[in-house]
């Protein structure tokens, strides 16, 4: 029996791994059971959790290094000692040849906070390239973005989860929590008993949307345009907290200013939501003693992704929120470790510990830990789609090392990506299976998965959790430490590189030490004992941080800071050519890009499609279950249309798990989290 | 960049003001010499649109003010308040202000917007050119200001002019607890934006409300009654005794300054699709004040659309204008009214009208297509999809031929149906509506299925399920 948690999202839901009783035992030799006892989700699951070890012994897992053979264009086995060298060859003469940069590191959300950490340690000391980043960017960047320049902190939730249970109002913008995590929504339903009130804000009506009191429903890509409306009406009406903005903040009478132009007709012709609805929104949050706001990817992931954070933060700022129990902002993260992942070293500006990488200081103090000079760390690299741009264009990385990500299903305007991974002298990718990414490498190395390593995930709350290993891995795999420690002593890195979690785990929180995301007092066994600890924790008496901003903020003056923002609008909008709206999202039975649910036969594998409006499916002239083709400026897709009455009738959807919704999706960025605009464009239907 | 320039804005009002932002979020303050802006209220600028959504009281003073003085300030802009122009000399190119100040220019934007038109009647303007002290403008923060003091010692108001902005003020008054009175002079109200049917649907809505309509009635005289209030005498022979009167029956472009400076004037100012005076190209017009195209508007987002159109060519693009859209909407609660493009027009010039009236829950709404594209809409009474409606009218989408009716209709509700048996449930655990069924209790659809034990959202459907599961045998 091994107390762990779930290998897919953020909520990290703890579950017990027992091993089957030998007259079940097929392929998998572990069954999930409930861990009623952790708090987060309390032996609940959904069925990507109570199914997480169908791809235990599955076929499709790669046990042995590939290798692409020249003369034939094939992949072939390797033995790893001579996949390991060929790579280390490679990078090295490339890097004699160009320089470091010339080699390229691509990291993942889902990785360990030991993975992560050594990931940016290998780019930095043993590769010496600037160029590192992850597909976090693509995650909660823009989140990131808005909580540092509004609150000097980065931090998903500031609160445990369960205190959205306490709350008066809550206010999902942009998140679908019933099928991306669903156990949280269990706080949605307990809350209402309490007699609290909840509202969704979603161009689609989901099932999250179908447990709310108010339900918004506004046109793709204006969520900011909708905060700005209604703290014009709580302006209007008196409803800001004047004695906390003045006492807890600085800039709001700039905010209020800023507003003054977003009166409600004006709102409703930009976003589509009724007046009345605007009105009485406003008249709820002026009501309420205690307002939660939580944003997710539907808000965030937009060219103007931060300051649509920004915006709903103003919000919360001007209500007296955030610090107050039960109240305040946050940010839903996605992937299973998109906390902790963009903590210690995985993005390009940053050194562990939520350390900036142009500071002198930080750069000193994490030299200081790996033991090299200050001056030998490189500065800044690309943010993640500048990065995949630059592969293999002049001056851009020739060779690329992926870890935990399936590029070619995740990244916007993917064709042009792929492309780009084509263009490169030498692809290595890490990986449990063929993915599509993999499928595309020179190298393919083959890694352990969940279950069959340990290590520390930080979860949406900021909780430091344990993933424990429960079953010996394949013959043949190595795990991910395993393969950067192999690729850093054949480099000749000055300092040698551990394949040991625990010790990793104490050497971060060495480096976190004094930094914003501070573990210096978490060990594995505290871990244990307490059913994981938030940061920061900079000592072993150290209690934990559940809750934040109670006194004071992280910035230089313990003030939020109220930021005024504009509303730009979508980088496309639509015309004759492409009429409607595109957003993309999730269905709760799979995971990112699939490449692991996708290969768990018990769950349900339907393929993308195309959610459209009755009235939109009459004017293209198709019915539910025809084939349609969505195309925008960037690519085609064809997958069959569900008709349904909960979509916008000006937007269409598809999913993003499969290959195709992200050779649509649109390549703006955010000028400030480099967050690609993945959640509208502009696109046509037809049959 | 060729814009090394003086620029000088007349006008403090909304078009005034995002000029001015335009063109300090572009950089202005490198690429021109100096920017001035000149406004004749004593007000930092606000947002005049939302004056009777102050005086209904939804709205505090403070929720209107755009950009503070400092902010000028801060930004390199002199901002003159209290500054009006008395007059605009080309040869020399330069504005004389009220104070004597003379300010030279290389590029002149007037933004002086509208005045409020004075109805002919008699007793209106008192001797002293001023209007009776019971009769009040509804323009400015000073006019509104003034309204709301009145406001305290008045019963009753009558408010002269039955468009958009009479019928909010007569709401405001009416929330406010004044009996209010409306006197239109045209056969309807809202005469310039809808037809009569949409006109009915609104009075009948505004009498519901408390507020009483003349309609086909002219005010023609005032009187002074022994009381201290005033006698409103229509054309019809009634005369309507009264504490306040309100004059809210439209306003024409403000344009004495261009006249006085020779510029072409017809009803506004008249300007060429670069904003800019068809008599001197030195000198601009946006906003309320402008004619574009044969036509002058009275709203703000065409107003924000030449300014920013403005803004870019000021600083040396090549952008021209090309008209706007507009979309009028009535802020006043208890009355929903929105009215996109010129729907009686359209309708003339040869536009298919689809339309819905149910006079018996009050409401009206009206689409004028051509080709498939919304060219205008009429919506009274029933706002529901206002939010779409408007988003096909604004970017020009093309409908079916279905569409626009279905749009009017709303969604038709789909009989309940019994599930079938394969229909999943629970999500979170994929259980079917079938092995729901075959279970006799909650506690074994949770121990065998896992159905409800996930996010929690499937209970109440599983305990139908198990409600109307068939009898098993041996139970009663």
């Amino acid at each position: 029996m091994t107390k762990t948690h779930c290998p897919y999202c953020s909520l990290q839901c703890g579950m017990t791994l027992a091993p089957l009783s030998p007259s079940r035992r097929t392929g998998n030799q572990v069954e999930v059971q409930a861990w009623p006892e952790f708090p987060v989700n309390e032996g609940a699951l959904c069925r990507k959790g109570w199914t997480a070890t169908g791809l235990r012994g599955s076929r499709e897992r790669l046990t042995t290094p590939l290798v692409r053979d020249r003369a034939t264009g094939e992949l072939r086995s390797a033995g790893w000692d001579e996949a390991l060298d060929l790579v280390a060859g490679r990078l090295a003469a490339l890097r004699a040849e160009r320089g470091p940069d010339s080699v390229a590191v691509f990291g993942g959300g889902g990785l360990t906070n030991e993975k992560a950490y050594q990931l940016g340690k290998l780019a930095r000391v043993a590769l010496g390239t600037s160029q590192i980043d992850y597909n976090g960017r693509w995650c909660m960047s823009s989140a990131a973005s808005a909580g540092n320049q509004a609150f000097g902190i980065d931090r998903g939730l500031p609160f445990p989860l369960a205190d959205v249970e306490q709350t008066d109002v809550l206010v999902l913008v942009g998140s679908n929590l019933a099928e991306t995590m669903p156990p949280a929504a269990r706080h949605l339903d307990r809350l209402r008993e309490r007699g609290g009130h909840v509202v969704v804000i979603d161009p689609r009506l989901t099932s999250t949307g179908e447990r709310a009191d108010t339900f918004l429903q506004p046109v793709p890509g204006t969520d900011l345009a909708l905060a700005l409306g209604l703290l014009h009406l709580l302006v209007a009406m008196g409803a800001v907290d004047e004695e906390y903005v003045g006492a807890r903040t600085t800039g709001f009478d700039d905010v209020r200013r800023s507003v003054a132009a977003w009166w409600p007709e004006r709102v409703e012709r930009v976003t589509g939501v009724p007046v009345t609805d605007l009105h009485a929104t406003a008249r709820l949050l002026a009501g309420a003693d205690k307002v939660m706001v939580l944003t997710a990817r539907g808000a965030e992931q937009h060219s103007q992704g931060t300051d649509t954070v920004l915006a709903w933060i103003n919000v919360a700022l001007a209500l007296g929120m955030p610090g107050k129990a039960f109240s305040g902002y946050g940010c839903l993260t996605g992937q299973g470790n998109g906390q902790g992942g963009r903590e210690h070293g995985q993005k390009a500006d940053q050194l562990p510990g939520y350390r900036m990488i142009d500071d002198p200081a930080a750069r000193e103090h994490v030299a200081r830990v790996w033991g090299v000079a200050p001056e030998t760390l490189p500065g800044k690299g690309r943010s993640a789609y500048e990065l995949l741009e630059s592969l293999g264009v002049e001056d851009g990385p020739r060779a690329l090392l992926v870890f935990g990500s399936n590029i070619v299903v995740s990244a916007p305007n993917a064709t042009h990506v792929t492309d780009r991974l084509e263009s490169l002298d030498l692809l290595v990718v890490a990986d449990m299976v063929m993915s599509e990414t993999a499928a595309m490498a020179d190298v393919v190395l083959p890694v352990t998965q969940w279950a069959e390593e340990t290590g520390t995930m930080t979860n949406l709350e900021g909780r430091v959790i344990l993933r424990e290993r429960a079953v010996a891995p394949p013959e043949g795999v190595r795990s991910d430490l395993e393969v950067m420690a192999g690729l850093a002593s054949r480099l000749g890195s000055p300092v040698p590189f551990s394949t040991e979690p625990e010790e990793i785990f104490a050497e971060l929180g060495r480096a976190s030490a004094g930094g914003k995301a501070d573990y210096a007092g978490i060990d594995y066994d505290r871990i244990r004992r307490e059913h994981g600890v938030f940061w920061p924790c900079p000592t072993p008496e150290h209690a934990g941080t559940p809750r934040m901003f109670g006194d004071t903020f992280a910035t230089p003056d313990g003030r939020a800071r109220c930021l005024p923002v504009e509303h730009r609008g979508a980088a496309e909008v639509p015309c004759d050519d492409y009429p409607v709206h595109l957003t993309t999202g999730r269905v709760l039975a799979q995971y990112q890009s699939g490449a692991q649910t996708r290969r768990i036969k018990e769950l349900p594998d339907e393929g993308a499609f195309v959610e459209l409006h009755p009235m939109l499916a009459d004017r293209v002239g198709a019915h539910d279950g025809d084939l349609v083709v969505v195309t925008t400026r960037r690519g085609e897709l064809k997958a069959p249309a569900r008709v349904v009455t909960t979509i916008r009738p000006d937007t269409v959807f598809v999913p993003f798990h499969w290959v195709g919704a992200n050779r649509l999706t649109n390549d703006a960025l955010d000028p400030s989290s480099r967050m690609p605009e993945f959640k509208v464009c502009a696109a046509a239907v037809r049959t | 960049m060729s814009a090394p320039q003086r620029i000088v804005v007349v006008g403090n009002g909304m078009a005034a003001t995002r000029l001015v932002e335009e063109l300090v979020a572009r950089g202005a303050g490198g690429a021109t010499k100096s920017l001035h802006v000149l406004g004749d209220e004593s007000h930092a600028p606000y947002n005049r649109i939302l004056l009777s959504a102050l005086l209904e009281g939804t709205h505090r003073r403070d929720a209107l003010t755009l950009r503070s003085p400092e902010w000028y300030a801060e930004h390199g802009v002199d901002l003159r308040l209290g500054a009006r122009v008395l007059g605009v000399d080309r040869t020399h190119r330069d504005v004389m202000i009220v104070d004597g100040t003379v300010l030279p220019y290389d590029r002149l934007v007037l933004a002086t917007g509208s005045i409020p038109s004075l109805p002919p009647i008699r007793g209106l303007v008192r001797l002293d050119g001023r209007l009776h002290e019971r009769v009040h403008a509804f323009r400015s923060l000073d006019d509104c200001t003034r309204l709301m003091d009145a406001v305290q010692h008045s019963r009753r108001a009558v408010i002269v002019g039955g468009g958009l902005l009479g019928l909010q003020v007569a709401r405001a008054l009416s929330v406010r607890g004044l009996e209010t009175e409306i006197v239109e002079g045209g056969e309807h109200l809202l005469r310039s934006q809808v037809g009569n049917p949409a006109g009915q649907v609104l009075a009948r809505g505004l009498r519901r409300l408390g507020t009483t309509v003349y309609t086909g009635a002219r005010a023609v005289r005032l009187t002074d009654n022994e009381d201290g209030s005033v006698g409103l005498r229509l054309d019809n022979g009634f005369t309507l005794d009264t504490d306040l009167v309100v004059l809210t029956a439209g306003g024409r472009p403000s344009t004495a300054l261009a006249r006085g400076a020779g510029l072409e004037v017809n009803r506004g100012i008249v300007v060429d699709d670069h904003l800019a005076s068809v008599t001197d190209p030195d000198i601009h017009a946006i906003g309320d004040c402008a004619e574009h195209g044969g036509r002058t508007t009275g709203f703000v987002p065409p107003a924000w659309e030449q300014a920013t159109l403005l803004a870019r060519r000021l600083l040396g693009e090549d952008v021209s204008y090309q008209g706007s859209r507009s979309v009028a909407r009535l802020r006043a609660t208890g009355l929903d009214v929105a009215v996109l493009g010129d729907p009686e027009r359209a309708a003339r010039e040869g536009g298919e009208v689809v339309e819905v009236t149910n006079p018996v829950v009050g409401s009206h709404r009206k689409l004028v297509v051509r080709d498939g594209i919304i060219v205008a809409a009429t919506l009274v009474g029933d706002l529901s999809r206002i939010g779409l409606i408007t988003q096909y009218y604004d970017r020009g989408i093309r409908l079916s031929g279905t569409e626009p009716g279905a749009l009017l209709m709303g969604d038709r509700q789909a009989p309940p149906t019994r599930l079938p048996e394969d229909a999943e449930i629970c999500a979170c655990a994929g259980v079917s509506a079938g092995r729901i069924r075959a279970c006799a209790s909650l506690e074994e659809v949770r121990e065998t299925t896992r159905a409800t034990t996930g996010c929690g959202g499937c209970a109440s459907a599983v305990r139908q399920l198990l409600d109307t599961r068939p009898a098993l045998s041996g139970t009663s």
